[in-house]
């Protein structure tokens, strides 16, 4: 009983403070360009308003037009709900449940990028060859940050590798895995979700065609990961084991607060990279992860 | 016991196809399709636990008696054979049919029949010789089944390459069985623990069996083999065969000593093969070419869990290296059914459009919506995502590594590059079944060879059907195969006992359920909510670009080109593009092609240095009689020479 009322609890949580985080990043990025900006809820309200909507289906798309977004969202949540939340622990933890939550979120990006490739778009299909193309560097770049983790805390579970967090090698790890939040979500330097420029964009070229329900799927499922992102990385770099309880939750809060505000300062302060410097860029991401994992080792031999 | 009655109907059966099933296909059909459950029963008992089947009889056949074993190890492999023969064969009766095929099809069946039967035999001989006899033919059968349609030169080429290779390793491996049999004095096989000079033999064995499960840079063969044979061989060939190869690594790096280096080599080697054989996937624009690329993924893979395994032994048996080798030995099981089962699918398409390129198809889903789905199933299991079987044991063979890792011994230094690269290689093979599944069925048709297209018939969908099923229910109930593989991993080498069911395997057993619960669910629901809020077609949007043609959309090519690009120092694509000029542009051409790196830019220029040495040797043969007697002078002169230096000392 109590597990049931607790998975609920969870899930709420994450389903229904995840859009707030695109909401923040807008107000920084309205607050440093010097305008209003939309309001924090406005993701919200178009969530609200595209389920109430009808879908315009390509003539060509099957059913995996729909079914791809579907696939998605609950690959990210059931990621999400495997994430351990400080000293909430996680919902259910098992040997080897990190890999289970990179491998969700590939399912994650196989369901996009199927239901991208339905309609016959070149943008879209420029889009998904980004996607998956991308997504091999920064793939290589989070199994890195695992392993740090898992040498750090001689363990592959997700609970006893994020409560000791990364250690020395926390700056090193933060900042690749800052950088792979910034790709695995599309932001900028790699992406601009505000473009209007089809050429020039990766997730957002992805969903030119989608319309109603499963744009709401998409919109929703892309906040929750980035919130899953954002606990990940805040918990892989403070060690939220040495606080107690609510100490631990406030400072939880807060590096997700920070990660997000972070998200906008760069979104503000930098342009996007040319599609050239990319991969460079995700390659400097793994390095900082490989010597991340080169110090955990130093310091577990010592 | 009944293991033996059942393997001895297995083989009459086989063995009366190979007589009677050019002339009678539906008694050939009935014929194997028996042997291939005969086979099963006789290996289910062993598979559940039962002690190994061991035969011996004083028929004496080439002066060595027969010896037949079957333990978990055999055991695990004939199982696999077993199903993908009895898909293979069911669906041929359609696919490669008299009707369609008069001039081929009675022969297909007969090698088909010997295939299998010669397959089988390999699994069960526990005599070097007989072995290597079983060896033999089974690679000529396959040989004449890759062969079926030899009308084609670019067939007629592949077959010619895997005959040549194929024997390159059959030598590697007759050298390896004589020197055993010298060693030990019989050709009788079995396990030889404590001979440590044995150990040197492994490499031989690597050799002769890599080349077989086409590890890179041995697999040049296979991607022409698998691409133009016909589809049900490709997928036998692939899913069974190449494990043949394996079969034999796992079967006497059990046996005999190995080497210390060995786990290091095979580990490196598997690596290394994950990754360029996912990268080669990805550049290739032929269906089945593709397909075959990702079998040389595959087996890297297994080679990594193999190579664990070794390390494992190595240094002390750790837990860690039999889980690597359990999840090693599961995807053998894996890697069968839905290769098998893409191999089926992509014979489909071949089957309704006559074309394997894949920048000709497109929008076939709406023809052919039991394909599609069937290969999108496949497409979802290879590329290792959940809930389905690829994640189940790709995740062991994490497990494994990245045990070995915390582990902080020496041999993390290969297990932390090993890990990352599989990471890479499955994010690769994500991509490429992206592009295979997305250019093939998706979209708009991109040339008439669509327009023609129809569903497969019964005989061709089931066996695709029993092999997802097959893939779904591993990924479902993960800890229902725990036991066998773990069984086959202690037998592997003797001495350990099976681990009992891990509790995070038994974890994942409850999770992988409710995730396909819940992604069912969540499809239902949005597609639930979509209807009520009204479906409408258009065409479609793009931007609001008013004619989109079928011409325009992304092709494969133009998909993998990115990724393609940073591996552009391995492949060296060949380009061949006339841009459209002046104002009123005739036309305009673009061809790539990526070049089979090793065959084309390493052993064909070596061949070239050969045959030129050759060539120039050769003039001295003319034909004229008072030089060849010069010849004979010089040579009896030099043996005298010879001769009288060697009596001075």
């Amino acid at each position: 009983m109590i597990v049931i009322v607790e998975t609920i609890a969870r899930l709420a949580g994450w389903l229904l403070l995840a859009p707030l985080l695109p909401g923040i990043i807008n107000k920084v990025k309205a607050w440093v360009a010097g305008r209003r900006g939309p309001p924090v809820l406005q993701l919200y309200y178009d969530l609200g308003r595209l389920w109430q909507r009808g879908v315009v289906l390509s003539s060509l798309a099957s059913p995996g037009f729909i079914a791809g977004p579907a696939v998605a969202w609950v690959a990210i949540v059931g990621a999400a709900l495997l994430l351990p939340l400080g000293p909430a622990g996680a919902l259910l933890s098992f040997r080897g449940d990190a890999l289970l939550v990179i491998y969700l979120l590939a399912l994650a990006r196989f369901g996009t990028a199927w239901a991208a490739m339905e309609t016959g778009s070149a943008f879209e299909g420029m889009g998904t060859a980004r996607e998956v193309s991308y997504a091999v560097l920064a793939e290589a770049a989070i199994i890195t940050a695992m392993l740090t983790l898992s040498v750090h805390a001689q363990s592959i579970t997700l609970v006893e590798m994020l409560t000791p967090a990364s250690g020395v090698g926390a700056v090193l790890l933060g900042a690749g895995l800052f950088t792979v939040l910034l790709v695995e979500n599309c932001r900028v330097p790699f992406d601009d979700p505000n473009t209007h420029l089809e050429l020039t964009m990766i997730h957002e070229a992805m969903i030119l065609d989608h319309s109603g329900p499963p744009l709401a799927a998409i919109l929703h499922g892309a906040s929750v990961k980035l919130l899953l992102f954002a606990v990940l990385l805040t918990e892989s770099v403070v060690p939220l084991g040495h606080f107690s309880g609510p100490v631990a939750c406030a400072v939880l809060a807060l590096g997700v607060l920070t990660v997000t505000v972070g998200v906008g300062l760069v979104e503000s302060l930098l342009a996007r990279l040319a599609f050239r410097r990319v991969p460079l860029l995700l390659t400097t991401a793994i390095l900082l992860c490989l010597f991340a994992l080169l110090v955990a080792w130093k310091g577990g031999a010592a | 016991m009944m293991t033996g009655w059942f393997l001895g109907a297995a083989v009459l059966g086989l063995g009366a196809g190979v007589v009677a099933g050019p002339r009678y296909p539906r008694a050939w059909l009935g014929v194997t399709l028996f042997s291939a459950v005969a086979l099963l029963a006789a290996v289910v008992p062993v598979l559940a636990g039962a002690p190994a089947w061991d035969w011996r009889s004083g028929f004496l056949l080439s002066g060595a008696s027969l010896h037949l074993r079957l333990d978990a190890v055999s055991a695990l492999f004939l199982a696999l054979l077993a199903v993908v023969a009895g898909a293979g064969t069911a669906y041929s009766h359609e696919y490669w049919s008299d009707r369609e095929n008069p001039k081929t099809a009675p022969g297909g069946r007969r090698w088909w029949s010997s295939l299998v039967l010669c397959m089988a035999c390999v699994l069960l001989a526990s005599n070097g010789l007989h072995f290597l006899i079983a060896w033999e033919l089974f690679t000529v059968s396959a040989y004449f089944l890759i062969t079926l349609n030899r009308q084609q030169p670019e067939v007629r080429a592949a077959g010619w390459l895997y005959l040549a290779a194929s024997h390159a390793g059959t030598l590697c491996l007759f050298a390896f069985f004589t020197l055993l049999m010298l060693a030990t004095g019989g050709w009788d096989l079995g396990p030889l623990p404590g001979r440590t000079e044995l150990a040197p033999l492994f490499w031989l064995a690597l050799a002769g069996f890599g080349l077989k499960s086409g590890m890179f840079p041995l697999h040049i063969w296979l991607p022409s083999a698998h691409a133009s044979a016909p589809s049900h061989v490709s997928a036998i060939m692939s899913g069974v065969s190449l494990k043949l190869g394996i079969y034999g690594l796992v079967r006497f790096s059990g046996w005999l000593p190995t080497p210390e280096a060995a786990g290091w080599v095979v580990l490196g080697l598997g690596a290394v093969s994950a990754l360029l054989g996912a990268a080669f996937a990805l550049a290739q624009n032929d269906l089945k070419r593709l397909l075959a690329y990702c079998s040389v993924e595959n087996v890297g893979i297994i080679l990594i869990g193999l190579g664990a395994a070794l390390l494992g032994a190595a240094h002390g048996e750790v837990a860690w290296g039999r889980l690597a080798l359990a999840g090693a030995l599961l995807h053998v099981w894996n890697h069968g059914l839905f290769k098998g089962l893409l191999f089926l699918g992509a014979g489909s398409v071949l089957h309704a459009t006559g074309t394997r390129e894949m920048s000709r198809l497109g929008g076939l889903w709406r023809v052919m919506p039991w394909t599609a789905g069937l290969v999108a199933l496949g497409a979802v299991a290879i590329s290792g995502l959940p809930p389905l079987n690829g994640f189940v044991s790709e995740w062991l063979v994490y497990l494994g590594l990245i045990e070995a890792v915390i582990g902080h011994g020496t041999e993390a230094w290969i297990a932390l590059p090993a890990t990352i690269l599989l990471a890479v290689a499955g994010a690769l093979a994500l991509a490429s079944f992206v592009k295979l599944g997305a250019t093939v069925f998706l979209g708009a048709p991109r040339t008439h060879a669509v327009e023609h297209a129809h569903e497969s018939g019964p005989w061709m969908r089931w066996p695709m059907v029993a092999l997802a099923v097959l893939c779904v229910m591993i990924g479902l109930l993960p800890a229902a195969v725990w036991p066998v593989v773990a069984r086959t991993a202690a037998v592997w080498q003797t001495g350990v006992s099976p681990q009992p069911t891990p509790e995070f395997l038994a974890t994942l057993g409850h999770v992988q359920p409710a995730l396909a619960l819940l992604l069912g669910l969540g499809v239902l629901l949005l597609w639930r909510r979509s209807c009520r809020n009204g479906l409408r077609r258009g065409p479609t949007w793009d931007c609001g670009y008013a004619e989109p043609t079928a011409r325009m959309q992304y092709t494969g090519g133009s998909l993998a080109d990115l990724a393609g690009e940073w591996f552009g120092w391995l492949f060296r694509p060949e380009l061949l593009s006339r841009r459209p000029r002046g104002f009123f542009p005739a036309e305009g051409l673009r061809v790539a092609r990526v070049p089979e790196t090793v065959l084309e830019r390493i052993l064909t220029p070596a061949g070239g240095v050969v045959l030129q040495v050759s060539t120039a040797v050769r003039r001295m043969q003319h034909g004229r009689l008072q030089y060849y007697i010069l010849y004979l002078l010089l040579g009896l002169l030099a043996l005298g020479l010879i001769a009288i230096s060697g009596g001075k000392s």
